[in-house]
């Protein structure tokens, strides 16, 4: 990308602000930066610039909104994260939280699309989305990578196939080959997937009952549904992107390599050693594909229409190289497993902690119960096979590889984030071990 | 409320609450032990009182009542343990002078074996109605029909030794269906209809309607004759009977359904059966989808029709329309008792269906009135009656009306083994502790809040004909959805689940606008540019009003 630069003294000016600024960001990862450069900016339209500012080596895209100083915009109001300082006579602050300057940016995006009542999505960990009158959603890009961003390139695939679970994107905003904006279809009336287990499980820890199939808040039929769109996603990512046979032992050494990230003492390490081996084992591993990637109960959603998949960008912490490399399906259908382990342990936390032995052994059954129901969905659905390896020892040993990579790295994750919560994680990890025995 | 006029309104049924009744058990004014015509024209002020724009009466024609009543062997002649066509004629003046209107069930379908035109057709094969039913040597003949009440037929033909032949029939085998090829048969149903319509009736719910013809190669459902015979007959209604009302019941999903309108000169009604077992599937699982996915699958109908909905009636839980898995799960849930599984359904009333939790009855009764469609009310469930599922068949929920804590629960003075079926005498439901006189007397009960709820919604026809949008909200247990007609707004918030909950809805498009809870008009905070929040009690529900202040 060539730096352009239209004004000259804005940069200069903005340029001190940003560090403070991205540090304030969710979207931005790590602590504050020292320094930060502007290496390209342009007027979209008067009082609306386009940055793109370089943090480390990391590139983000600021998109800089520009309002007479003194009185502050209401929209502003309770937002301090979005001010970015006072520039001159004016004010320069996150452009995303002005409705008006909202429209600009999706004409630039979707030029045929109008807008009258905009709204922020919510809270989003690494992007920013734009509610369009519930009838299509904006999301900005923030930290930019060079090539296709996986978040536009699958969900457009898919869609041109005819994969109905999927929000159809209705523009995108290039430059260089970068993607910095996609517009799609907004899922009104849709719910998380992990609302609706937390939902499930609540009634359950509720409702007094033994047996997690007789609760009234039974999740089983949603997960044997989520089991079969997660199988058509799969079938439909195959045949958009090809599929490439697996390679046991490569899988086997990236397990590995996540493995020796772990200390010692949080798991029997001879164990995993014949675990990762009995991977590399596998004689036939299935196919390797572009799969979600970062694949759990918060990136679906229950709608009118069934499933819908979102968010396709991967795993924020990995690179894009490796996020678009091919891999097992497996790795999703470990992620969504994962999840449901996840989900039973935080609402059974949301509990007195005088009650959570009791109601344990319930979130182990409603885990059991959603785990089989999702497989049997999944591996019931027609042409999946082909892409899976073996029924059988081999099968089970990729699966449960994949559950064990991504336990290891939820431990790690939740060492640096959340480490009141590695326990849930900890304990996937032994068990895997102990299972395999 | 005053008398209307007869054909002025000819859209009345848009925004009328009905309410069904079984004529054999609301009152017994000859003390014989069995419900009758006078009977119900004596509470009529009851039915005025509660806000019941018009009734829907069960079959009341001759009948060896092996079906209860919808084996017609004769169409112009009352059942004489009703009473007879003045007490018919007295009933509906008595009931238009009150304003309420009165249709009737009516079964063009068939006719009980015992009707004089089957006796005959079935003399010979050439008798002067011989070709009123459907006879057949074949009995393999359109087997590509499926057998209805798969618990007592295998077959929809039956032998006749008399004719010797067979003749076809979609329901039990007492019920041969007529032939509507047969010119006369479709003008003998249209003089059915004129008669009583003349005598005043305002119009019909048409029995088993996706059935009338066969055809070759098909199942015999929904085929293009029978929709053009409903044309046929509306027309002739229009013309000499305007504000008539036809309600179709064909048991299929809505997409299906929808042909009953036609493009608006065919049925003015069809009823909405998927909708209601999802509504108790949806308190069930305490998320709004199983009720959203079957709106999203619920086409527009033509200008001038509408929905009409319920959350129970005088048959078994009608699971036809839901796939296996929630059939299954709906038994599990609610027919915890193998006696109360017949065919496909489960015989039970409201209260009990929801284990008597008045929350429940009432969030669910709160959604049928503010739903599209013109909600139908059961009798006895305004008073929250029980059932009693030992009475065999649909019998458990066609018990007495309890009007009073007295002998028989008021409903008759003839001798308690008289009466045609036991009252309830359980603890819980029994007359003694369940009856219209306690609650009428005792402003907190359900009959109250029923009349409160009914009243509050005649003040808003939009609830009848106004537009229907759903919120979206990201708690999956809050259902929410805006009706909206000319310049009145209402905003319905409904919590599914047993818990409490907070919803933030989108409502910045009505920024400035004040909500009003509609039931004690107290104003809510103003909408503003956030998304509006809303907290709710367990299975709570609010009506606001969006106003400018």
């Amino acid at each position: 990308m060539s730096p352009t630069t239209s004004d000259t003294t804005l940069t200069a000016t903005l340029e001190p602000l940003l560090p403070g600024y991205l540090g304030r960001q969710r979207w931005y990862s790590g602590a504050a930066p020292t320094s930060v450069a502007v290496v390209a900016c342009e007027t979209l339209a008067p009082g609306l610039e386009w940055l793109l500012a370089d943090a480390g080596g990391a590139r983000y895209q600021v998109v800089v909104g520009l309002r007479p100083a003194g009185s502050a915009p209401d929209f502003l109001s309770g937002n301090d994260q979005a001010v970015i300082g006072v520039v001159g006579d004016e004010i320069a602050f996150d452009a995303t939280f002005d409705p008006d300057y909202a429209k600009t940016l999706l004409h630039l995006v979707a030029p045929g699309e109008d807008a009258t009542l905009v709204r922020p999505m919510g809270a989003e960990q690494s992007n920013t989305s734009l509610v369009i009158d519930d009838r299509l959603v904006l999301k900005v890009f923030r930290r930019l990578h060079d090539g296709a961003n996986p978040d536009v390139e699958i969900p457009t695939a898919l869609a041109a196939r005819g994969f109905a679970h999927v929000a159809a994107p209705v523009g995108v905003w290039q430059r260089d080959g970068v993607d910095l904006a996609v517009c799609a279809q907004y899922l009104a009336g849709g719910a998380e997937g992990w609302a609706l287990a937390l939902t499930s499980l609540r009634d359950l820890y509720g409702a007094g009952v033994d047996d997690a199939g007789a609760a009234g808040g039974d999740f089983g039929a949603e997960a044997s549904r989520l089991g079969e769109v997660t199988a058509e996603l799969h079938l439909a990512l195959a045949d958009a992107f090809g599929t490439s046979p697996g390679d046991a032992a490569a899988w086997a050494a990236g397990v590995e390599a996540q493995m020796g990230r772990l200390a010692d003492g949080d798991f029997d390490s001879v164990a995993a050693k014949e675990f990762v081996e009995r991977l590399r084992a596998v004689d036939r591993p299935g196919a390797a594909l572009r799969a979600h990637g970062d694949y759990h109960l918060g990136q679906v959603m229950r709608t009118d229409a069934g499933w819908f998949v979102l968010d396709f960008e991967g795993e924020p912490a990995r690179s894009l190289e490796e996020r678009r490399r091919p891999s097992s399906p497996f790795k999703d259908v470990a992620g969504m497993l994962r999840s449901f382990q996840y989900a039973a342990a935080v609402a059974l936390s949301e509990r007195d902690e005088g009650e959570q032995e009791r109601l344990a052994p319930l979130a182990g059954a409603w885990e059991n119960r959603n785990r089989l129901a999702f497989l049997g969905g999944y591996l019931g659905t027609d042409g999946i096979d082909a892409l899976l390896p073996e029924p059988g020892a081999d099968r089970s040993a990729v699966l449960a590889a994949f559950e064990f990579d991504k336990a290891v790295y939820e431990v790690l994750y939740e060492r640096a984030h959340r480490p009141a919560w590695v326990e849930i994680p900890l304990r996937a990890v032994r068990r895997l071990l102990d299972a395999q025995e | 409320m005053t008398a209307f006029e007869a054909t002025s309104d000819t859209s009345w049924f848009q925004r009328a609450v009905f309410y069904e009744v079984l004529v054999r058990g609301f009152y017994d004014a000859n003390h014989d032990g069995t419900g009758d015509l006078k009977g119900l024209t004596e509470k009529l002020d009851y039915i005025e009182w509660l806000g019941i724009d018009c009734l829907w009466l069960l079959p009341f024609y001759q009948s060896p009542l092996r079906d209860g009543g919808y084996d017609i062997s004769d169409f112009f002649t009352i059942l004489p343990e009703y009473g007879d066509l003045a007490d018919a004629v007295g009933l509906v003046e008595e009931a238009h002078r009150r304003g309420i209107r009165i249709i009737a069930d009516l079964v063009m379908n068939h006719t009980s074996d015992a009707h004089p035109w089957f006796q005959e057709s079935r003399q010979d094969r050439t008798n002067p109605r011989a070709d009123w039913y459907v006879w057949s040597d074949d009995p393999e003949q359109w087997s590509e029909a499926r057998i209805i009440f798969v618990d007592t037929e295998h077959s929809n033909w039956t032998w006749d030794p008399v004719r010797q032949q067979y003749y076809w029939h979609r329901f039990f085998s007492h019920q041969p269906d007529l032939n509507f090829d047969n010119p006369e048969v479709q003008q003998a149903m249209i003089d059915v209809v004129r008669f009583w319509l003349d005598i005043g009736l305002d119009g019909f719910r048409l029995d088993a309607v996706p059935y009338l013809y066969e055809r070759d190669g098909t199942n015999g459902e929904n085929l293009p004759e029978s929709h053009d015979y409903l044309k046929l007959l509306r027309k002739e209604v229009d013309a000499a009977f305007p504000g008539k009302v036809l309600l179709a019941e064909a048991n299929q999903w809505p997409a299906d359904v929808v042909d009953y309108f036609g493009e608006g000169d065919e049925c003015h009604m069809c009823f909405h059966f998927p909708l209601m077992p999802r509504m108790f599937m949806a308190i069930r699982r305490e998320q709004r989808y199983p009720i959203t996915e079957i709106l999203a699958q619920t086409p527009e109908i033509p200008e001038g029709c509408q929905w009409a909905i319920f959350l129970r009636n005088h048959d078994e839980l009608t699971l036809e329309m839901v796939t296996d898995e929630e059939r299954d799960y709906m038994y599990t849930e609610y027919a915890k008792d193998p006696r109360m599984k017949r065919n496909v359904g489960i015989s039970r009333r409201l209260a009990p269906l929801v284990d008597n939790d008045r929350r429940v009855a009432e969030l669910l009764h709160a959604m049928l009135f503010s739903m599209p469609g013109s909600p139908i009310l059961y009798y006895g469930d305004e008073v929250g009656m029980g059932d009693n599922i030992y009475l065999g068949d649909r019998d458990g929920v066609r018990t007495p009306m309890q009007w009073t804590p007295d002998r028989n629960g008021g409903f008759s003075k003839a001798d308690f083994a008289q009466l045609y079926l036991p009252p309830l005498m359980d603890p819980v439901y029994g007359y003694q502790a369940v009856n219209v006189e306690a609650e009428q007397r005792n402003p907190s009960s359900q009959l109250h809040w029923t009349r409160r709820m009914l009243e509050v919604r005649r003040q808003h026809p939009l609830f009848g004909t106004g537009s229907f949008e759903i919120v979206p909200t990201e708690n999956p247990s809050v259902l929410a959805y805006l009706r909206c007609q000319d310049n009145d707004l209402v905003l319905c918030v409904n919590n599914l689940s047993r818990f409490a909950q907070p919803a933030e809805l989108p409502l910045q498009r009505h920024a400035g606008k004040t909500p009003i809870e509609l039931m004690g008009r107290v104003p809510f905070p103003k909408v503003g540019e956030l998304p509006y929040f809303v907290t709710l009690n367990p299975y709570a529900f609010y009506w606001f009003q969006l106003v400018d202040m």
